[in-house]
């Protein structure tokens, strides 16, 4: 991975090795392997928006509903035209890529600002979480499905481990992919336009920046990750319902491990995750029913104090060590760009 | 074919659907055209009067003593919102007064929502005895004409204070010139906490009207907030003839919406509007 700049081959490989043992002191115990697939999947909820909404200033608050067209769309389309779900698993995710590739489009035209878009995504939201609620006859309503897609018992039975850890290895190739991805697309002219336009759109334009293409390019790539996860977050589940997709289960607790982590970071999403996940595991079977509570006070926490996120202050307190890599929008880049 | 004497009862379950949406509407447009903060609890204050009332009522309160009381609880509440949260939301300007305030307030419904799951689990309405009316020989629900009567009487007030009163003229002030309103000595701060505990009293009374009749949860919380969001953006988020005109409208639109095609379509035909108005009109909401 020479191509990629700075530490973050170093850094990556660092992390896949930890997410490649993690597993093993837990090992056997189906529900430790599970928590630890649901936070691979939330650190990689984050990624996707922090390209939307870190990149480009575009809030998509209908995360939930794009993972929920993922999934749905993957079940509906895998029973309707009898293959596997390997193969409509693209098509349903480029669905939701078409849905925020609209959306992007319709905010850049008409020059929408980041509070309009969060506040027509959010109404989106609720329109798709009336319909899978209201489509009683393909989606199951309120009551949901059982999720047996992507069967994955033949590579479990071959390696000799349970399916749960076949799904979670999966997940963290994915992950990995996502922030190489990620790194790639930030060290790209991409992301040059992307600070270009954030900082200044007027002037962006006027430099010959085509900031509706890059702001609809922003929120296709995103939303057709989201899209994706959507698929493999009901698998892991082995459930799919309604509320899974809803604006508090999904949209709050992503937005939350995004800032906690810091925008505009490689790492920010999955420290987050790994905070938040970690918080929700401490809370217990005690403190299960504050569970709510406590994110809703976290969350004016965060946005009050705590805006720059973990991966910033870490790296203030060690500047000059590390490159941009972790900066926020700030900094200036230190790194020679990428090629 | 429908008969005429349903349609009109419709008509009238749609009004006082619509006087409650206004009720809303009212709340969250206060409170943005005053100061750039999109009230995301305004709901949970609704279900806060609800709780509240509800429980003085089974202390052995009168009903009305009890709702004077929860709507005076869900003011005090207001008030130290305003004086914690918002002040620290106030600190900031512009846009990222907007988005603070939009997660600030966020944080707050799931928070409030929250701990009252753990203390209030089930679903509380108002015991009022309402029947069915006889209205000119068509039969309509008491408490419909009820919910009617109580928020025409309170928006009346609202409008009333701000056209007549001094201090409700300082608050147009403001909500027209800010700087203005500065020069000529009115003190925007203080307006913000008055128009804060006013809005979160008049959601108390939309949430109050609409447990005459219906059940309220926690979890309606939310939803009414979304309502709020709906009739605000309809309506233009700063005007609040423009929030009446909306609530009312919506109301009996999602009524007959409902009669006809069912609550579910109903649901998505409001939402629809809203997406509308967003596309077509983005200046509803700057």
């Amino acid at each position: 991975m020479n191509w990629l700049p700075g530490n973050s081959a170093r850094d990556l490989t660092v992390l896949g090795l930890l997410l490649v043992v993690a597993p093993l002191p837990v090992l056997g115990s189906t529900y430790y392997e599970g928590v630890l697939a649901h936070f691979v999947i939330f650190a990689m909820l984050a990624v996707a928006l922090n390209i939307v909404f870190g990149e480009t200033d575009q809030l998509f608050l209908f995360m939930g509903g794009l993972a929920g067209i993922g999934a749905y769309g993957t079940a509906l389309l895998t029973d309707w035209l009898g293959v596997t779900a390997w193969l409509t698993l693209p098509v349903a995710a480029l669905f939701a890529g078409l849905v925020g590739l609209s959306v992007s489009w319709i905010s850049a035209k008409r020059k929408f600002t980041v509070v309009l878009i969060s506040i027509l995504t959010l109404n989106l939201q609720f329109v798709i979480s009336e319909v899978l609620v209201g489509a009683r006859e393909y989606t199951g309503g309120s009551t949901g499905f059982s999720y047996q897609y992507f069967s994955m018992d033949a590579i479990a039975e071959t390696v000799g481990v349970n399916e749960t850890l076949v799904l979670y290895y999966l997940m963290v190739l994915l992950l990995l992919a996502l922030l190489v991805g990620y790194i790639a697309l930030v060290h790209s002219r991409y992301g040059v336009a992307f600070n270009a336009i954030r900082q200044d759109e007027l002037a962006a334009a006027s430099i010959g920046v085509d900031v509706v293409h890059y702001k609809v390019f922003a929120g296709f790539l995103s939303a057709f990750t989201f899209g994706v996860i959507g698929a493999f977050y009901a698998l892991e589940a082995g459930y799919v319902l309604p509320s899974a997709f809803s604006f508090q289960t999904v949209d709050v607790l992503v937005l939350i491990i995004l800032i906690v982590g810091g925008l505009r970071t490689t790492l920010g999403p999955v420290v987050g995750a790994g905070i938040i996940v970690a918080i929700e595991e401490m809370l217990g079977s005690t403190f299960t029913n504050w569970r709510t509570a406590i994110f809703g006070a976290l969350l004016i926490i965060i946005f009050l104090y705590f805006r720059s996120g973990v991966i910033p202050a870490v790296d203030s307190l060690r500047s000059g060590r590390f490159g941009r890599r972790f900066g926020g929008a700030e900094e200036e880049p230190e790194d020679e760009p990428a090629d | 074919m429908v008969a005429i004497d349903t349609l009109i009862a419709v008509a009238v379950d749609g009004l006082a659907f619509g006087v409650f949406l206004a009720l809303l509407g009212v709340g969250i447009t206060l409170v943005y055209g005053l100061g750039d903060v999109l009230n995301l609890a305004i709901g949970a204050f609704s279900v806060l009067a609800v709780i509240f009332t509800t429980a003085l009522i089974e202390q052995g309160f009168g009903l009305v003593v009890a709702m004077v009381a929860g709507l005076l609880g869900v003011a005090l509440l207001g008030l130290a919102v305003d004086r914690t949260l918002l002040s620290l939301v106030y600190r900031s300007e512009g846009e990222e007064r907007i988005l603070l305030g939009i997660f600030t307030t966020l944080g707050l419904t799931i928070f409030i929502d929250g701990t009252m799951t753990n203390f209030y689990p089930s679903r509380y309405n108002l015991p009022v005895d309402t029947g069915v009316f006889s209205l000119g020989g068509v039969g309509v629900t008491g408490g419909s004409l009820v919910i009617i009567a109580v928020g025409l009487v309170a928006i009346g007030v609202v409008f009333a204070f701000l056209r007549g009163t001094f201090i409700g003229k300082a608050t147009r002030t403001v909500f027209q010139d800010e700087r203005g309103a500065r020069l000529v000595g009115v003190n925007p701060r203080g307006i913000r906490t008055l128009i804060f505990v006013l809005s979160v009293t008049v959601a108390g009374l939309a949430g109050l009207v609409f447990a005459i009749g219906s059940n309220v949860s926690v979890a309606s919380g939310f939803e009414f907030t979304v309502l709020a969001l709906i009739v605000s953006i309809v309506g233009g988020v700063r005007s609040l003839t423009g929030a009446v005109a909306a609530g009312v409208f919506l109301g009996v639109v999602n009524e007959f919406a409902n009669f006809f095609v069912g609550s579910y379509v109903a649901t998505i035909i409001l939402f629809g509007t809203a997406i509308v108005v967003l596309v077509a009109k983005p200046e509803v909401i700057s």
